[in-house]
């Protein structure tokens, strides 16, 4: 029976398993989608004030909704319900309720009244008064928002840490995996399929060569493939050569070897200015590090410094227990 | 003296001193609490390190050539010094040879690194530094002078030849540099020394002499990935035949059985079948590919073949496809328990299944 009905995806009742959809609901679908060509071409992300919203309508907390003669019908059928309700004192008629009564009057009221509210003067004050609710609402929302951020460390303009920017992810993380009701460890779930595919292919890649290997074959190979090509071909200068040239295609063992050939002197400064650029590339290899005041001083020496951080490096992690047991002046029964 | 003890002044009666009870020194009552200050290793280094002077002499600033020339000399005796007690150190001979070069003393600098590279000649890097040098001051001869011998003593340091090479090439010697490379070619280097060549040829546009050096190199290295590399710059340039000639020369390498490149050779070659729009060639090449690659090394072959029948075939051989990956595969197990068995013709466990199955294969056979 699902199979069969005919529903257009872009109708908002799409969801809604007893639609089908009808001329009313492709004219709907028409004028919304013209409305968002205009969005694009205007700014999309609207300020909330500009917006037409209604703010009974159940979409008006949606801040790219725009309410349309849809919803202002079904404001004003819901107004209607409320003052049925009204007599039997119901204040409170849940939202889940409405909208299911709202789908309902939508199959069976769809071909009525073009949907304009009909606002007495009680519903007039109402609706003002509720405009005003809202926008105070929001106001202190946002105010709320503000206020939080100021509280909380301002992030760093320049560079910001890795180690904050970690934190802030896994806190992002973290609550998008609350939300969905995961654990920290299912942290993956969240990759969409693209991340997930690059993620693979970042594992495929052979690891890069460090410590004695650095400058291996291969990574010699590439570092000249990259330097060559910067060279600027002359491509007229090589023609002229190769007219004037008859020995231009040499082989090995050719006599022109030890010739002395009259370079031009911007060659040689061409030449000069690569030599300099990889000077200067070469010094941005290794940076200086940051020095961390407030460590422990264990050297005597600035020399003693180095040996120490030498040696931190190369046994830290063994070491890391017993200086532990030093420093608490007792070692753990572990 | 205090009045207490001045002996006049207290008139011969006892004085504090002499009332004292003197316990004997090791009985003296040693206060063992500790002391209300108390200080920690760190803050004695951490004092240590601020109360040190600099043991550094004095800036003087040189103020005329005399003194100009004072400084060189003692620097060139502590220099000299240093070299004398360990000569094979290279860091002081280089550190050596980059001072002569920031005073300016170049005919000095050379002969420093003359000196060193007679100590050590095989240290590339020594070479390296050497030439550029020379580059840096603008001796493009001298330079090239170094490189010359460089490559002579150590012919089998690519990375000398790429900056000779790269360095001719900056000069705008181009004819030069190819008569290097071909020099370099001689050794019959490492695929890279090739690939660097062609890459060469190809910045000015020589296809020609390209393609020369393509089949240079895979005689040199007959190895299927560097015939499919052939194959792919013919392909880039359209020569499609060339490129199929290429190919074949490759499958007619007749590779053993276990070469792990063969399966690549083989998608290769059916990938730019199919990129030349021959369906049936590609079809009739993934065939023979999986008659004659073992099955252990094709699985890329079988998923390629795989996908290229959804693409292209019609579902029954699609189907047929699959049932022979199936089958493959399914008697793949069958064979790895041969090949134990042939291995290892004790291991009873191995025998006995390998004899189950030959049973089994033999009913089916019969039925």
């Amino acid at each position: 029976m699902e199979k069969g009905r005919s529903v257009h995806p872009d109708c908002i009742n799409a969801s809604n398993p007893y639609h089908e959809c009808v001329e009313y609901c492709f004219q709907r679908i028409a004028e919304s989608n013209s409305r968002a060509e205009e969005d694009e071409t205007n700014d999309s992300s609207k300020e909330p004030e500009e917006r037409i919203v209604h703010p009974d309508c159940i979409n008006a907390s949606n801040p790219y909704h725009e309410c349309s003669d849809h919803c202002f019908k079904r404001i004003a059928d819901l107004k209607a319900q409320i003052e049925r309700n009204e007599s039997d004192k119901q204040t409170v008629v849940s939202v889940e309720e409405e909208r299911a009564n709202q789908v309902e009057q939508n199959d069976d009221n769809v071909d009525s009244e073009s949907g304009q509210p009909h606002l007495t003067e009680k519903q007039k004050k109402l609706f003002e008064l509720r405009l005003k609710m809202n926008e105070a609402r929001k106001a202190n929302q946002m105010a709320m928002v503000a206020e939080k951020k100021k509280m909380e460390a301002p992030t760093e303009t320049r560079g910001i840490s890795k180690q904050k920017w970690l934190d802030e992810r896994k806190k992002k993380i973290g609550k998008l995996l609350d939300s969905n009701g995961l654990d920290m460890s299912k942290a993956y779930m969240l990759d969409t399929q693209e991340k997930a595919e690059a993620k693979y292919k970042k594992w495929e890649k052979d690891p890069a060569p460090h410590g004695w290997d650095v400058f291996n074959q291969k990574t010699l190979y590439n570092a000249h493939k990259k330097r060559t090509q910067n060279i600027q071909c002359d491509m007229e200068a090589y023609n002229k050569a190769k007219e004037e040239d008859p020995e231009f295609y040499r082989e090995a063992s050719s006599l022109q070897y030890g010739k002395m050939t009259k370079t031009p002197e911007e060659n040689i400064d061409r030449m000069v200015k690569e030599l300099q650029d990889r000077d200067a590339k070469r010094k941005s290899f290794s940076r200086r590090r940051k020095f961390h005041e407030e460590k422990d001083i264990d050297s005597i020496n600035d020399r003693n410094e180095h040996f120490n951080k030498k040696i931190e490096r190369a046994f830290g992690k063994y070491t890391l227990e017993i200086k532990n047991n030093l420093e608490r002046g007792t070692a753990l029964p572990d | 003296m205090s009045p207490a003890s001045h002996p006049l002044l207290t008139l011969g009666l006892l004085t504090r001193r002499d009332t004292e009870v003197k316990l004997p020194r090791s009985t003296r009552v040693k206060n063992k609490t500790a002391a209300p200050i108390q200080i920690t290793a760190e803050q004695i280094l951490r004092e240590a390190r601020q109360r040190q002077e600099n043991h550094r002499p004095p800036k003087q600033k040189i103020t005329d050539s005399d003194e100009l020339a004072d400084y060189r000399l003692r620097k060139r005796k502590e220099f000299e010094d240093v070299i004398r007690r360990a000569r094979r150190n290279t860091g002081t001979w280089v550190k050596y040879a980059s001072w002569e070069e920031s005073q300016g003393d170049l005919a000095r600098a050379r002969s420093i690194w003359e000196r060193l590279l007679d100590v050590d000649y095989r240290n590339p890097t020594l070479w390296l530094k050497y030439a550029e040098m020379e580059m840096r001051h603008r001796f493009i001869n001298h330079a090239r002078n170094v490189w010359d011998r460089a490559v002579a003593l150590l012919p089998r340091v690519d990375q000398l030849w790429y900056k000779y090479i790269h360095m001719v090439e900056i000069l705008g010697d181009v004819a030069a540099a190819r008569q290097i490379f071909e020099r370099w070619m001689d050794w019959k280097p490492d695929t890279q020394g090739w690939l660097s060549y062609i890459k060469f040829e190809l910045r000015y546009d020589e296809v020609d002499r390209a393609r020369a050096i393509y089949e240079r190199l895979v005689v040199c290295h007959p190895r299927p990935s560097y015939f499919i590399k052939y194959a792919k710059f013919e392909a880039k340039r359209r020569e499609i035949a060339r490129a199929r000639a290429v190919y074949e020369r490759a499958i007619d390498l007749n590779l053993s059985e276990d070469d792990v490149e063969a399966e690549q050779l083989f998608v290769a070659f059916a990938g730019f079948e199919m990129w030349c729009k021959e369906t049936e060639r590609a079809r009739c090449i993934y065939r023979y590919a999986l008659d004659h690659v073992p099955k252990g090394r094709a699985k890329d072959l079988y998923h390629e073949y795989d996908a290229f029948e959804k693409q292209y075939g019609d579902t029954a051989a699609m189907e047929d496809a699959i049932i022979v990956r199936k089958r493959k595969l399914k008697s793949d197990d069958d064979e790895e328990e041969e090949e134990q068995v042939r291995r290892k013709p004790l291991n009873y466990d191995s025998l006995l299944e390998a004899a189950y199955i030959w049973k089994k294969q033999k009913l089916a056979a019969d039925i």
